[in-house]
């Protein structure tokens, strides 16, 4: 039965993608919106439905699952001699978990989108798209081969360059997916040459065979484990917008909003963690690899989080979110802690999606306004995107017993346990400062003073009901995942589900885990990141206010110009520390003008070699053609020439003595 | 030898400078002719002066004579139909061209 329901689940949406991209213009045309809509939303709530009745038996590991996971093999797709590349699927319970993630999420944001895109005329391109990129993440989640992982990476990658550009004519959208695409292609090429290295030491395109080959004890490889675990990281990187290639997540922010929900916060960019916890016995095997993993992915948490805490768009403050939370997931994985780092992309889809959507609603409410500094106020206004939102900034914060803070403290308390003290450190640092830009998010927008423009003011409206039902939805995880996936500490429900899949390298790299204790150092390490995430909280109520109470904008200000250092800290992250500049100078001033040499030494030293050749060809057929006269009698002379020469070298040869 | 034709010379150099000697009018002619008879006149004698030296060689060399009476044959049965063929372009392109000097065609170039 599996074999048959997991092909179905990537086949539906690529079916409802190329009705729609074929039919869904004139459908529209013909009979409305919901002739457009009504197969791509469809076909994403069967995929639900079929992912839900394989992810169910896949996690409590039943057969046919069992600890390893399920097969299915479709067709051979590259026979070429002894190397061959199968189409097939590989189901265990890490991709089970990033099922839930992908068809959840995915089918809330396509009900989302009926009410997002209905003032919008090319609502049938969109979901076409929509459906294409369901596709392309199915694809990358379900692959058992290196290669069809690197085609749903690369079908993600076109499909959230579709989805950014949307709105192609405006100049800041078309650019910002095309930024998106190509900072994604360096990472690419990365993770292109990490599967040819694998290739070229096992011999084999399956993911778990060649994952099992070199890690045998005793196995000598070609490359060295800690280039392929680097090469493949790299991808990660790009993917997922980790320092130095994150500059494309921000400005991706140009799509409509859903996509941002979907592609850019809950699916998309997890496609590197999940990239890197799917490989992890290679990582295991490759411990300076980790460190790397470990220190780029925490820079990049406190990096983002600082340009977090100043931008004024309410949709880049959850990109740099995003970009934290993402660091934190590789952080987590950095140090060994795999399961953790599962757990947190479970969680951190569910409550970034959720607050991604929740300000669509919000731009949707104020008439497309982005920018904070013209909201406030309007938690009266739009209750549901409220309440919904406050849930998913406590999520995120690690407030007690809503998801983050079990997902946050595992990662944490890890770090600290496995003696990554540093990683601990910066951590808890951005969990704290977390805490104060969310809540900078919802005192800006909900609370204070309104500063609302006034011809809108009046038209502030809740957002339909296609809208504020999946903020509805979602939020029932983001409150409650922690609680039904975390508990009971140490042995809680998610580890049971993953354990298989991680515990060979977690084995290798820690040893028999010890025992929790809440009340020793698990309790400690609990209470001191409940009491940082509780600080940035209290800070950011008394700043930017809460419900009736307002905040104050003046102190902001004078904290902001203290002194020369706080004057410099602000500058610096409003700026987004100057990435876009140093990329600006590195490599369109010094790369232009180094391509430009480059341009310049093959147009003329290269061009001309080659043009040279045919040159002087040319023009010795040309001189040799003068003698072509057309005249018998010249020729006529030449025969004779020719013949008198032949015939007297002939005498003079036969003339000499021997 | 010839025992018959006394009054004929008996060496095969003044046969062979005799044809060298026509074979260069010849030559000398075709090259420096213009007019497309001429040159035709001139191939004719080119021709002969290479049967003479055939015949020639027949005459002096008991094993060749044969030989050499079959060659001289063929080559004059070639000339005949050179000079035929030849006329015929001549006229051809004379009909064209409405000049019999060779020089003008120059057709070939393009």
């Amino acid at each position: 039965m599996y074999e048959t329901l997991i092909p179905l689940i990537p086949l539906l949406p690529i079916l409802g993608f190329a009705f729609t991209a074929l039919f869904g213009r004139r459908l529209q045309a013909t009979f409305g919106r919901w002739a457009a809509e009504i197969v791509p939303v469809g076909v994403v709530v069967a995929v639900w439905i079929i992912a839900m009745a394989v992810v169910v038996p896949a996690l409590n590991h039943a057969e046919p699952f069992g600890e390893k996971g399920l097969d299915v093999l479709l067709w051979t797709w590259i026979p070429a001699g002894s190397f061959t590349v199968d189409i097939g699927f590989h189901v265990d319970a890490l991709t089970a978990a990033l099922l839930i993630v992908v068809t959840t999420i995915g089918m809330l944001v396509h009900v989302y989108s009926i009410g997002y895109m209905s003032h919008d005329a090319g609502t049938w391109r969109f979901f076409a798209y929509l459906n294409l990129f369901m596709f392309s993440m199915l694809i990358l989640t379900l692959a058992n081969s290196w290669v069809l992982v690197f085609a749903g990476w690369e079908l993600v990658g076109l499909s959230s360059y579709s989805l950014i550009g949307f709105w192609y004519p405006k100049r800041s959208a078309a650019l910002a997916a095309k930024k998106a695409f190509i900072v994604n292609r360096v990472g690419d090429v990365g993770f292109a040459l990490g599967i040819m290295a694998i290739f070229v030491n096992t011999g084999t395109m399956n993911i778990q065979e060649s994952l099992a080959k070199m890690t045998e004890s005793g196995a000598v490889m070609a490359i060295p484990l800690v280039i392929v675990a680097l090469l493949v990281f790299c991808g990660a990187m790009g993917k997922s917008a980790q320092f130095p290639l994150h500059v494309w997540l921000p400005d991706a922010m140009e799509g409509p909003t859903p996509v941002s929900a979907l592609i850019h916060a809950a699916t998309m960019v997890n496609a590197g963690v999940y990239l890197v916890a799917r490989a992890n016995p290679l990582f295991a095997h490759a411990q300076e690899a980790m460190v790397v993993v470990a220190a780029i992915g925490i820079f990049t948490a406190i990096l983002a989080a600082s340009i977090a805490m100043t931008q004024t768009d309410i949709k880049r403050v959850l990109a740099y979110s995003t970009l934290s939370q993402l660091g934190y997931m590789f952080a987590a994985l950095g140090i060994g802690a795999f399961v953790a780092a599962i757990f947190h992309l479970m969680a951190h889809g569910f409550f970034k999606g959720l607050l991604f959507l929740g300000s669509g609603s919000v731009i949707h409410a104020v008439d497309g306004e982005q920018d904070m500094n013209r909201m406030g106020r309007l938690w009266r206004k739009i209750p549901i995107t409220h309440w919904t939102m406050l849930i998913g900034t406590l999520a995120i914060s690690g407030i007690p017993f809503f998801a983050g803070f079990f997902s946050k403290d595992e990662i944490l308390g890890e770090a600290f346990k496995f003696g990554n003290y540093w990683v601990w450190g910066i951590g808890i640092v951005v969990a704290g400062m977390t805490a104060f830009y969310m809540w900078r998010l919802m005192g800006k927008t909900f609370y204070g003073e309104s500063h609302v423009d006034p011809s809108v003011e009046p038209r502030v409206h809740e957002s339909p009901w296609s809208m504020t039902l999946p903020l509805i939805l979602l939020a029932i995880p983001s409150a409650l995942l922690g609680i039904a996936l975390g508990l009971p500490f140490g042995a809680s429900t998610i580890t049971g589900w993953l354990e298989p899949v991680f515990a060979e390298s977690e084995l290798y790299l820690h040893g028999e885990p010890e025992a929790f204790a809440l009340f020793g150092i698990d309790g400690y390490l609990i209470l001191s990141s409940v009491f940082v995430a509780a600080v940035g909280l209290v800070v950011g109520i008394w700043l930017f206010g809460a419900f009736r109470r307002h905040g104050k904008p003046a102190k902001v200000q004078q904290l902001t110009a203290a002194n020369s250092a706080t004057r410099f800290l602000y500058r610096a992250s409003l700026n987004k520390w100057w990435f876009d500049e140093i990329n600006d100078l590195l490599f369109i001033r010094i790369g232009g003008r180094v391509a430009a040499a480059m341009w310049w030494f093959d147009r003329t030293i290269v061009d001309g070699t080659v043009n040279a050749v045919g040159g002087i060809t040319r023009d010795a057929g040309g001189g040799l053609r003068r003698i072509q006269t057309g005249r018998v009698q010249n020729y006529a002379l030449g025969i004779a020439v020719g013949l008198l020469v032949m015939a007297g070298s002939f005498l003079v040869i036969v003339s000499q003595p021997r | 030898m010839f025992s018959g034709l006394d009054n004929i010379s008996q060496s095969l150099e003044a046969y062979l400078v005799l044809s060298g000697i026509l074979f260069a009018i010849g030559s000398f002619g075709f090259l420096a002719r213009r007019n497309a008879i001429s040159m035709l006149m001139s191939i004719e004698l080119m021709l002969n002066a290479v049967n003479l030296a055939i015949i020639a060689f027949g005459a002096f060399s008991l094993s060749l004579n044969v030989d050499a009476s079959v060659i001289a044959l063929i080559v004059i049965a070639a000339a005949a139909a050179e000079a035929t063929i030849g006329l015929a372009i001549v006229i051809a392109i004379y009909r064209n061209k409405k000049t019999p000097l060779v020089d003008e065609y120059d057709a070939m170039r393009q």
